[in-house]
């Protein structure tokens, strides 16, 4: 589904991504994990095309996603949330989605209901969605008044707004309760169920271990391995670069928070 | 009501469109220091079709105002790659641009024994237009106040769009509009047209009420007015704008003790209001608790 050969991103002299191979499977979890500063966001930037890169190829399903806009990748079915809270503070919950929102293939609404978003069935789909969320109660609140776990869970919600095929996870769990992690943890595996592609990058062990089909460790841009959840695990590279040798590889207490 | 109230008002409601175009460029996140270009090239044009050309006035302030949109879609076009800072720098040129080229254009006319045209620094006189159709200040006040009220009408379906949510997004954070897969540059080049065709409809609008018009009226100062009711009126309605025409014009120049200081009066105003409401009075934020108050209650 997503391939990435090659791929690299300079900033002046950093490095951050740097000749990095990678492939995801479509259907699959693949989980992402790495140091700070290893390029994780970096990527995801890449492939969403804020950031040019500076050499290299992505592509989507064989299609080259390099030359294209990034409006044409959300075409292309790419979504993403991001590291660090973003949301439309001032809207409702409701009008976040609606912003973001795309009509399924064949669902297509009128010139009205585009734009005054007043149709029901459009109404419906998204207060569907909300209820997917646990936000079925909160569409008229303010994003901004929301509490830090539900504004995750409508970031989630608003990736999966625009249909995709692809969705980028940028360390959902960071700073999450271990409960709400269990919660964030069933509404992933939905969406596999769903049929969509995760790439999930996070630092919170506990659920990138027990999610993940497969995963990629990043050191420095680069992918230093990969494969199976217990294979990471033992691997004793791995633990050099990321755990600093240490032998607790499970739990959250690498539950690193940056930026 | 007297000719000096009538006038003043027809000012304030003048002064209100360009205020409402520098608002759409505000909306979406870039800050124009050139709307004065507009309503200027909107004035002349409208001068021209209908004191030259002997057209309508409805049809010189049409063509007014697709004119002031005209500039303003080559000029969005032309700044397409610029970031923020260089957008403002580069509306301020693009102004004073239009300026200095309607000082060098000398073409007057001599139309039924009175010099009409533009006559570079001498500007554009005897637009009769409202004279010739018996119009009185306060006809054209109300005239106006229509014209203002429409185009508020339409604002206000606007505002309710998805459109302006996506722009108001694309002002906001334009790398998170971008990954909701929205065109930051396409919303810029759309409203900042918008906002020369409102710019250019008040200019065709002033040129017929004042009856004369020269370049330098349409200098840097006018903008930078126009866009100081926008900051002030604040982002979240179209309503903040008109509130920002109402303090400076209404209140500053009707006091008339302080008239003389009006200058340094506002501009002490702009710096206080600014550090006590950096969003303006109708910030983006008051407009959305007062939408979720009145759901609240079922208003
Ligand atoms: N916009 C940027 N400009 C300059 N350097 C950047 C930028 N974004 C990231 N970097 C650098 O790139 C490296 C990788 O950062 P990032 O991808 O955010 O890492 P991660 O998400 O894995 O913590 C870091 O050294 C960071 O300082
Ligand atoms: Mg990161």
């Amino acid at each position: 589904m997503l391939r990435l050969s090659n791929l690299s991103k300079y900033f002046g002299g950093v490095r951050a991504v740097d000749a990095l191979e990678l492939n995801v499977k479509t259907g699959e979890i693949f989980g992402l994990i790495g140091p700070n500063g290893s390029g994780k966001s970096t990527t995801v930037n890449l492939v969403c095309g804020i950031f040019g890169p500076t050499s290299g190829s992505i592509e989507l399903d064989g299609v080259d996603l390099k030359r294209q806009a990034p409006h044409q990748r959300i075409d292309a079915g790419v979504s993403r949330t991001f590291q660090n809270i973003r949301l439309f503070d001032d809207l409702t919950v409701w009008q976040n989605l609606w912003v973001a929102w795309r009509d399924a293939p064949g669902q297509e609404h009128s010139w009205f209901s585009n734009w005054f978003g007043r149709s029901l069935s459009r109404r419906h789909e998204i207060q569907k969605l909300l209820e997917f969320s646990g936000l079925g109660d909160k569409s008229n609140n303010l994003a901004g008044n929301l509490a830090f776990g539900e504004q995750r869970r409508l970031e989630l919600a608003r990736a999966m707004a625009s249909k995709p095929k692809l969705i980028l996870l940028d360390e959902p769990a960071a700073g999450m309760s271990s409960a709400e992690v269990t919660d964030l943890r069933q509404r992933i595996l939905t969406m596999k169920e769903m049929g969509i592609t995760v790439l999930l990058i996070e630092h919170v062990m506990e659920l990138v271990m027990n999610v993940s089909d497969r995963i990629g460790v990043l050191n420095f841009g680069t992918l230093i391995a990969e494969g199976l959840p217990e294979e990471i695990q033992n691997n004793p590279l791995v633990q050099k670069a990321y755990f600093g040798s240490s032998e607790n590889t499970s739990g959250g207490d690498t539950n690193a928070i940056d930026q | 009501m007297s000719v000096y109230v009538a006038s003043i008002l027809t000012n304030m409601a003048l002064i209100s469109f360009l205020a409402l175009s520098a608002y759409l460029v505000l909306v979406v996140g870039v800050v124009s220091f050139g709307q004065q270009a507009f309503f200027g090239v909107g004035a002349y044009v409208t001068a021209t079709v209908t004191s030259i050309y002997g057209g309508h006035a409805v049809t010189g302030v049409f063509i007014g105002m697709l004119s002031g949109a005209a500039c303003a879609l080559v000029l969005a076009i032309l700044t397409v790659r610029l970031s923020g800072l260089y957008f403002a720098i580069s509306t301020l040129c693009f102004a004073e641009l239009c300026r200095l080229g309607l000082l060098q254009v000398r073409a007057p006319f001599d139309i039924d024994g009175r010099t009409t045209g533009p006559d570079g620094p001498e500007g554009f006189s005897n637009i009769r237009w409202i004279f010739e159709h018996n119009y009185s200040v306060q006809d054209f006040l109300v005239l106006t106040t229509v014209c203002l009220v429409a185009l508020l009408g339409l604002l206000f379906l606007l505002e309710r769009s998805r459109i302006m949510l996506r722009a108001r997004l694309v002002g906001q954070d334009s790398i998170l509009a971008q990954s909701l897969g929205l065109r930051p540059i396409l919303y810029r080049i759309v409203f900042v047209t918008l906002s020369g065709g409102v710019a250019g409809f008040g200019g065709g609008l002033f040129a017929l009420f004042n009856t004369y018009i020269e370049p330098n009226m349409f200098g840097v100062m006018l903008g930078v007015h126009g866009l100081a009711y926008a900051v002030i009126g604040g982002l979240g309605a179209p309503i903040g704008p008109l509130i920002g025409v109402a303090i400076d014009i209404g209140l500053l120049e009707s006091i008339r003790a302080i008239s003389a200081y009006r200058m340094i009066a506002f501009g002490g105003l702009v710096a206080l209001l600014l550090i006590l409401l950096p969003q303006g009075l109708i910030s983006p934020r008051f407009v959305a608790r007062m939408r979720r108050w009145r759901k609240l209650f079922h208003v």
